[in-house]
């Protein structure tokens, strides 16, 4: 044991605190140093006189000027008595609970409706073809249909390679929709 | 009346809680002298110790319900009288009023009323408490407060603990910390 872990140690072994090899080690240091039993010594000497403080009493009027305040207390028009603590709901008041659910609510619903509008299937959606009733989705499904002339304008992309080429959409449109003759 | 000195400080503050006011006369007087000497030891001076005494005891009668039996009701009193004497020590500084544990070394020879030792008993007793009270009132207010509670209100260390609101290592650090320098402090006395 050094100087230090002695000092550290001195109110634990005052107040009975050190295990049986802390406390034969202490003692073992006191006695090989003098002084350190005397710093001991003081200590417990000035411990006793604290102790030895008399104790405090309150003056002969602190009670009814006590009983004076409860009674300004339960009087008072704003009551600072309180009479029940409120319940709360993960530490909030049923107000506070209320209004921040409302919140939350609000925040997500604005979210949601401003959150950019996306396919959740990941279906690409189809190019319009200009046609206003509903198409049957497989041709295999209406093999009695009669195919209705529809232009395509299928045009090949030359160069994939060139970004800057917008790729063109095919154009399906059915009989509703008539050409002229092509002026060219 | 008799049989309330059977009850437990906890079964008093709730039946206290349930309307008995009673129960809240017998916490006063069990409690009172014992505030008043923690916070007096703590702030010294005699009528802001009562005031703080007295508003800890009101808090008491007017938040009886915060109080939560998962403490001792000892450990909830003390902690509630300490953080009120620390706000009055707080505003007590912030009004430059001259503390004696701002003083410096060359300063203290005089902070002493004149009580001389005296061949007289209680005269020298007096001259030793007012010495050590002034060596306490030059403790750190963390190191004061620990002190108080341990030396002279005798609880133990767990319980200082809570109501520090320190971990049981700090506790007894700072114990063992204000033992030494009230001994330097003191040495004089001896």
């Amino acid at each position: 044991m050094d100087r230090y872990q002695f000092e550290d140690a001195i109110s634990a072994y005052l107040d009975n605190e050190l295990n049986l090899s802390d406390r034969q080690a202490f003692e073992a240091y006191m006695d090989a140093n003098p002084d350190a039993k005397a710093l001991v010594n003081d200590i417990r000497a000035t411990m006793k006189s604290i102790k030895g403080m008399p104790k405090v009493k309150a003056s002969s009027a602190f009670m009814p000027n006590l009983y004076k305040r409860i009674e300004f207390e339960k009087n008072r028009p704003s009551k600072k008595i309180v009479e029940r603590p409120s319940k709360t709901l993960f530490g909030f008041t049923p107000l506070y609970a209320g209004v921040m659910t409302v919140l939350i609510a609000s925040f997500i619903t604005v979210g949601v409706n401003l959150w950019p509008e996306t396919n959740p299937t990941g279906q690409q959606i189809p190019a319009f073809t200009g046609n206003v009733t509903p198409t049957p989705a497989n041709p295999v499904a209406a093999p009695n249909s009669t195919p209705s002339p529809t232009l395509v304008a299928n045009e090949t992309v030359a160069d994939t390679a060139d970004t800057t080429i917008i790729k063109k959409k095919k154009f399906q449109l059915n009989d509703k929709v008539q050409f002229v003759k092509d002026q060219r | 009346m008799d049989n309330q000195f059977r009850y437990t400080d906890e079964e008093l503050i709730a039946r206290f809680q349930e309307g008995d006011e009673q129960a809240y006369v017998e916490l006063v007087n069990r409690y009172r002298d014992r505030l008043m000497t923690f916070v007096f030891r703590f702030v010294n001076d005699m009528e802001q110790a009562e005031d703080i005494v007295q508003d800890a005891l009101l808090k008491l009668y007017t938040h009886k319900h915060y109080y939560k039996n998962i403490a001792k009701f000892s450990t909830w009193m003390y902690t509630i009288a300490g953080n009120l004497a620390k706000t009055e020590l707080r505003k007590k500084k912030s009004h430059k009023t001259t503390n004696l544990s701002q003083m410096g070394p060359e300063d203290r020879d005089y902070e002493l009323p004149a009580v001389e030792p005296d061949t007289d008993e209680v005269a020298q007793s007096e001259y030793i408490e007012k010495k050590i009270q002034a060596a306490i009132q030059r403790l750190p207010l963390h190191f004061r407060t620990v002190t108080i509670l341990r030396d002279i209100q005798e609880l133990s260390y767990e319980e200082i603990s809570k109501i520090v609101d320190v971990p049981l290592g700090t506790v007894k650090s700072r114990i063992n910390r204000a033992r030494l320098q009230l001994q330097k402090d003191l040495k004089d006395l001896k």
